[in-house]
């Protein structure tokens, strides 16, 4: 994993700020669940509490080859049926932007899908200021709703919008990558629906795992979202433009929702 | 959303952007008082670390791999209705709630799984191959699509009509009154006062198989023609509705969306495959192929089918050796940026098609860029002596002369006086080698460029070859004046015509819905020749029909569900005037017996094209050529789909003197139903029988079984059956003492008679058609029984069928349906399913076709023709680029269907539909992105808010098809007294076909404006202007 992570560090210098970004629509450059501007700060120097439960012999992470993703959005649905997410709130979205190539100047369409990073130093865990927040020994994040107080602590530190609290349960909510499902031997529900096959799970420590196989063949092509924050992200990006690492400076969506007569309506979900 | 945030994101977009995190910030601090104060604020989840999160449907042991499935749901294999492509899915149920629970992919099925398991794979094994257990779920998936995933809320949802309905106000007033099944069947079989508006003719008067609707032009058949049916497409009940219709109450008259979906692609195809009755067409065989031209159409971002082309898409271009290149107005999914070293979009005026086609060929043409040896094939002999799964019709000559009494057909041995005219050594003629005349079954070689003087039995003629005719098309412009036209660069054009030549045969072009413009017919065959020209179609990695589909409704080994005591064969002219030329009519041999010139014709009568909903409508309503008495609609909506029709028809609907009877069988209120007198209740998907097919592209025969996997929540006979379009139609049969339905209505390989009285009785005898059609299922075990859900399917089994039939039915079901083996997928370099016909480089039946405004014979080869009326004219010379600037055109959502907007999760996650427009565009109209616009063409106005970008073609307006309705959940209803308030976000957005528009040419009020050869709708390319709104701001 130290290499791995230096690694992707490495990809720190490759930051860019790219040309106009103009998202496709309405989907687009927002975060998974819009949160404002946070404090700054290396959360890998900050405490984290001792990994509890979980498989210790296991390391869960996601590998998404974006150039497979056709950004059809059936992990949103899926995600948001088996999890019982609130309309309006997402565990996982796919953002859409228009974007122009850096050389030859054509435009292409860029699917960006966006879940909970399942960091290593994960800032939204030392924050919590009950420990429902927690980091299983197989390095998934999850939030123990018996505990949880919906204070938002968490929803703040979270550097890339894969938060929320929940309308119904009035807790911190967030992908678990279905653990309910890996833990009895099934896959995530975004995973299992791919229709491009881009979103590949599985336990890095098997290095006969698809997932191990894939990082070693792609070592030096895989890239996080946002390095330069020390979270040591566990989803890695195949075939990923450095412009979005970091927030890209896109021209925004259009959130605005008009009836025929041209009168804005607002959102029809909560959580926007 | 507030008006701050709104006027926040303008700013930020004026400033040059920024992206916009507003709002979610003050939520989270308010619970954390509250959430300190009290504890938990919400309520407590299932399970302190899963939350909500549905419990697992089985578990699988990681060392042995052993299933354990959750007793507490169950699994079953049926058909998704998200959209047209009718996928295979996994259904969980809920077993104590019976309730859906969350949808994938059936992994038997070939339309959802990666690579499609082979049948004899028992289920438990096919669901350890969906789970992590050794990564094999995600090395070989089976998906459902977000709309597959979404659309399970159609099941709930209160937009459901859940009884039978019957207007009290005036038509499309909203008001209705829940009337039982029988009152519904028998006011409208026996008709009267029922309305309080007048008599109303019932249909036991309609139906008359035998009287002549109108006796001076007896060709146009009985009164039961009066009779329109309507359908959206085949979900696997078609055969069923058709029996009834055609066979059983003997009308003429069908129609289905086709005509405002891809008419103009499928006859364009239809003309070069050589099958002008079904429009057979290709798709690519993505898996193989190297250079891939999508022109009009988008794998991924819709298409169908969708998900399989999606899915070898995303995988040929990162793992394998696809590039490919998009053509299209607006961009799509499919030009992917993460994979930008493989495809590339190159943008398109609208409407434009047929001339970056024909410039393609010029090039390709004059380059040798086609494949000169496979198209020298005259005919069979020739190309099985080459190995070659078939030939085209390249080297064969036509009579190119306008005196000559066999124009347009080709020459012939029997011109030659060589054989007998019409008979089957009546072959035609080539050119061969060494430059004689030869029939095309004795050659072995034909010469592709041919122009010469024959004599034949009519005097000497000019003939040509087809390829000649088609270089002399092609040459018409230069591919200077074809890339001017279309907006793609010269050097573009001649490098993409390069580059597709230089992968020939494994090379594909794949075109769509992108074709329905006023020049689409040819602008599709024009692109479909260039598979030809390069000689992919029936090669590996070129283009295929694909596998076809099992027919359990045809007259198969346990049952004949097509002939029954009594079949009626409908007979007289379509309301459409297709299928039937001009010239055989009594009005033209009057207008001959006169003296006059029949041409024009009083309205278009397309030989070529089939019964068409957009020319049925609204004939019927005209009286030309007869009118309509009564209307059952199952599931269609041609308002929300053809261009120009809610205002051209709307107010005509709403008065009962121009269609007594408007009957729909529906799940939902639509934008056309809405004007139904009576709106029967039909079950949603999962909750119905049928057996659907795959589209072409789809390498392997397949058939999906469908069945109830959950009960139908609607309401029910008498009987105890849900009332449904099946029950519909058995019951309405049964009332007006029709044949084929009822008692003895089937008949059996065993010669018995069986009953058809319900639903199964039909399905479950198809099924047993298709179970023990060729080499029998094997009988389902015991364990493929439970674990497939189908154990409340067996007693019906055993209740209708034969003791030996269950078992083999019982697989089936346990599988989802039949699908052979991928193993047949290819034959060495063929595909192993082909298409044998000669293919068309020149279309002898579209070569002789009279067009019926002119008179004069239609262009057998593709062309280059601008977007025109019926009587020729071009859009331009009505309406022109000075006022109307911009051209419109729609694409398909990659999420959003027609009919999916009362789907929440797809609406949270796409709400609205802003409009594409070029960032030079809108500086010339002064329109800002986020701008409210006004978009305004000859036949209606509409608002939007304007994305501006380089996301479409300068001169182009895009806008994204399945917002802007007026139903469907928007409207507002009132039921038995009670108000069922629309939800307004349902109406978000606008839809492209609220701007469609006459036919100028055509008598007014009576046409919109459709492609000439098809009759499809156009809504590509319609002509609009801009101007922003202030007032709104």
């Amino acid at each position: 994993m130290d290499t791995m992570r230096r690694a992707l560090l490495g990809q720190m210098t490759k930051l860019t700020v790219g040309a106009a970004l103009v998202p496709l629509s309405s989907i687009a450059s927002a975060g998974i669940n819009d949160q404002p501007p946070r404090r700054e700060g290396d959360p890998a120097k900050r405490y984290q509490p001792p990994r509890r439960e979980g498989d210790p012999a296991k390391r869960y992470a996601m590998l998404i080859d974006l150039r497979a993703c056709i950004g059809c959005q059936a992990c949103t649905v899926s995600c948001h049926i088996e999890n019982e997410v609130p309309l309006g709130s997402f565990r996982t979205i796919v953002s859409q932007y228009e974007v122009e190539h850096e050389d030859s100047g054509d435009i292409a369409t860029f699917m960006l899908p966006r879940l909970c990073n399942h960091c290593d130093s994960p800032p939204c865990v030392p924050v919590c200021p009950v420990q429902a927040t927690f980091q299983r020994e197989d390095g998934i994040v999850v939030v123990d709703n018996d505990v949880c107080v919906g204070c938002g602590y968490c929803v703040q530190a979270c550097p890339y919008d894969a938060r929320f609290i929940n309308e119904h349960t009035q807790t911190a909510d967030k992908c678990t990558f279905c653990a309910h499902r890996l833990d009895v031997g099934l896959l995530p529900a975004c995973v299992e629906s791919c229709v491009g096959g881009a979103r590949i799970i599985g336990d890095i420590r098997d290095p006969n795992s698809q997932i191990s196989q894939m990082i070693d063949e792609h070592s030096k092509e895989l890239m996080v979202l946002k390095p330069e924050q020390g979270t040591s992200p566990h989803v890695f990006y195949l075939g990923m433009d450095d412009r979005f690492i970091s927030r890209p400076d896109a021209k925004p969506a259009l959130w605005d929702v008009r009836d025929p007569q041209g009168e804005e309506m607002g959102y029809e979900f909560h959580g926007h | 959303m507030d008006k701050n945030r709104r006027n926040l994101i303008k700013g930020a977009a004026a400033a040059g952007g920024i992206a916009a995190f507003g709002a979610g910030y003050y939520g989270p601090l308010e619970k954390m008082g509250k959430g300190l104060i009290n504890g938990t604020a919400g309520k407590k989840t299932a399970d302190r670390l899963h939350g909500n999160s549905l419990a697992p449907e089985y578990s699988v042991d990681p060392q042995t791999g052993e299933i354990t499935l959750n007793q507490d749901q169950r699994i079953a294999f049926t058909v998704c209705y998200g959209c047209t492509t009718k996928c295979g899915v996994r259904v969980r149920i809920d077993n104590n709630e019976e309730k859906v629970l969350r949808v994938s992919g059936n992994p038997y099925h070939p339309l959802s799984a990666d690579e499609h398991l082979d049948e004899d794979i028992p289920v438990l094994d096919a669901l350890r191959g969906l789970s992590s257990f050794q990564d094999q779920g995600q090395l070989n998936r089976s998906t459902a699509c977000a709309r597959g995933n979404a659309a399970m809320a159609q099941l709930t949802s209160d937009n459901r009509v859940l009884q039978c309905l019957k207007r009290v106000g005036p038509r499309g007033s909203g008001q209705w009154q829940t009337v039982s099944f029988e009152q519904l069947l028998d006011e409208i079989v026996e008709g009267g006062d029922l309305f309080a508006e007048g008599a109303v003719d019932g249909l036991r008067a309609i139906r008359d198989v035998e009287t002549p609707l109108d006796a001076n032009n007896p060709e146009y058949g009985p009164k039961a023609n009066q009779l329109l049916m309507m359908e959206a497409t085949d979900y696997g009940r078609s055969a069923l509705l058709k029996r009834f219709a055609f066979n059983a109450f003997g009308t003429r008259n069908y129609g289905h969306h086709g005509a405002y979906c891809g008419l103009a692609f499928r006859m364009g195809s239809g003309a070069l495959m050589n099958d002008l009755a079904k429009y057979a067409h290709v798709k690519p065989d993505l898996a193989n192929t190297k250079f891939a031209l999508f022109i009009g159409t988008a794998p991924s971002q819709a298409g169908n089918p969708f998900k399989r082309q999606g899915r070898l898409l995303a995988q040929a271009r990162s793992t394998g050796s696809l590039e490919y290149v998009v053509v299209d107005p607006a961009l799509n999914a499919a030009a992917s940026h993460a994979a930008s070293d493989r495809n590339r979009w190159i943008s398109i005026l609208p409407g434009t098609d047929t001339a970056l086609a024909m410039g393609l060929i010029r090039w390709m043409l004059e380059n040798n860029g086609y494949a000169a040896d496979y198209l020298a094939l005259p005919g069979n002999t020739a190309a099985n002596a080459a190995g070659e799964a078939g030939h085209s019709n390249a080297t064969h000559l036509v009579i190119d002369d306008d005196s000559h009494p066999r124009a347009g057909h080709f020459l012939r041995l029997s011109d030659l006086g060589q054989a007998e005219a019409g008979s089957e050594s009546d072959h035609p003629v080539v050119v061969n080698n060494a430059g004689d005349l030869e029939s095309a079954e004795a050659a072995s070689r034909g010469q592709l460029f041919v122009e010469r003087q024959v004599d034949t039995a009519d005097g000497t003629t000019t003939v040509r070859s087809s390829l000649f005719k088609l270089r002399q098309q092609a040459q018409a412009y230069s591919i200077e004046e074809y890339a001017d036209y279309c907006g793609i660069e010269a050097g573009t054009i001649k490098a993409l015509a390069k580059r597709f030549a230089r992968f020939g045969r494994q090379a594909a072009a794949d075109v769509h819905g992108g074709m329905m413009s006023g020049s689409g017919f040819y602008a599709s065959w024009g692109v479909n020749m260039l598979n030809l020209l390069a000689g992919s179609y029936n090669h590996k990695g070129g283009v295929a029909v694909g596998g076809g589909k099992y027919n359990g409704m045809g007259s198969g080994p346990r049952y004949d569900l097509d002939g029954f005591p009594g079949k009626i064969g409908p007979k007289g002219v379509f309301l459409s005037r297709s299928r039937f030329p001009y010239e055989k009519t009594s009005e033209y041999k009057r207008h001959v017996a006169n003296g006059e010139s029949p041409y024009p014709a009083k309205a278009p009568w397309r030989k070529l094209a089939p019964p068409i909903l957009t020319e049925h409508l609204l004939s019927g309503i005209d009286g030309y050529p007869y009118h309509i008495k009564a209307m059952i609609g199952v599931m269609a909506n041609p308002l929300y789909g053809q261009a120009g029709l809610t205002e051209m028809i709307e107010s005509k609907l709403k008065d009962p003197k121009n269609i007594g009877l408007y009957v729909a069988v529906d799940g939902f209120i639509n934008e056309t139903n809405r004007y139904a007198d009576y709106i029967v209740p039909d079950s949603v998907m999962y909750e119905v029988w049928g057996f659907t097919g795959a589209w072409s592209g789809t390498v392997t025969k397949m058939t999906t079984a469908c069945w109830p996997v959950v009960e139908p929540r609607q309401a029910k006979t008498a009987a105890g059956e849900p009332v449904s379009m099946d029950s519909f139609f058995i019951e309405l049969a049964k009332r007006l003492d029709l044949p084929g339905f009822g008692d003895n209505a089937i008949t059996g390989a065993d010669g018995k008679s069986y009953p058809l009285n319900r639903a199964e009785d039909y399905y479950l005898r198809a099924a047993a058609n298709i179970a023990l059609a060729g080499k029998p299922l094997a009988d389902a075990s015991a364990e493929d029984i439970h674990a497939s859900g189908i154990e409340p399917l067996m007693e019906r089994l055993q209740g209708t069928l034969t003791a030996d039939e269950v078992g083999p039915v019982a697989h089936l079901y346990s599988r989802g349906g039949r699908f052979e083996k991928m193993e047949k997928a290819y034959n060495g370099q063929k595909l192993g399913n082909t298409w044998n016909r000669p293919l068309c480089v020149y279309n002898e039946e579209v070569g002789t076709t009279i067009d019926s405004y002119s008179g004069k014979r239609l262009v057998g080869t593709p062309m280059f023709h601008p977007p025109r009326f019926w009587d020729g004219s071009a859009l331009r010379d009505h309406f022109t680029q000075e006022d109307w600037p911009l051209l419109a055109f729609s694409f398909k959502s990659n999420l959003m269907n027609s009919y999916s907007i009362g789907l929440e999760r797809l609406r949270m996650i796409k709400p609205y539909n802003p409009v594409l427009l070029h960032y030079k565009d809108a500086e010339k109209y002064g329109v800002k992105h986020g701008d409210a616009i006004a978009i305004e063409s000859p036949g209606g106005k509409v608002i939007a808010l304007a994305l501006v970008g380089e996301h479409v073609h300068q001169g182009a307006l895009g806008i994204e098809h399945g917002y802007g309705h007026r139903e469907l959940g928007a409207g507002t209803h009132v039921i038995d007294g009670e108000k069922r308030p629309g939800n307004e976000y349902l109406g978000a957005g606008v839809n492209l076909n609220d701007l469609g528009f006459a036919d100028p040419t055509r008598k007014s009020g009576t046409a919109t404006w459709l492609e000439n050869v098809s009759g499809a709708s156009v809504r590509q390319g319609l002509p609009v202007r801009i101007s922003v709104v202030n007032d709104l701001i």
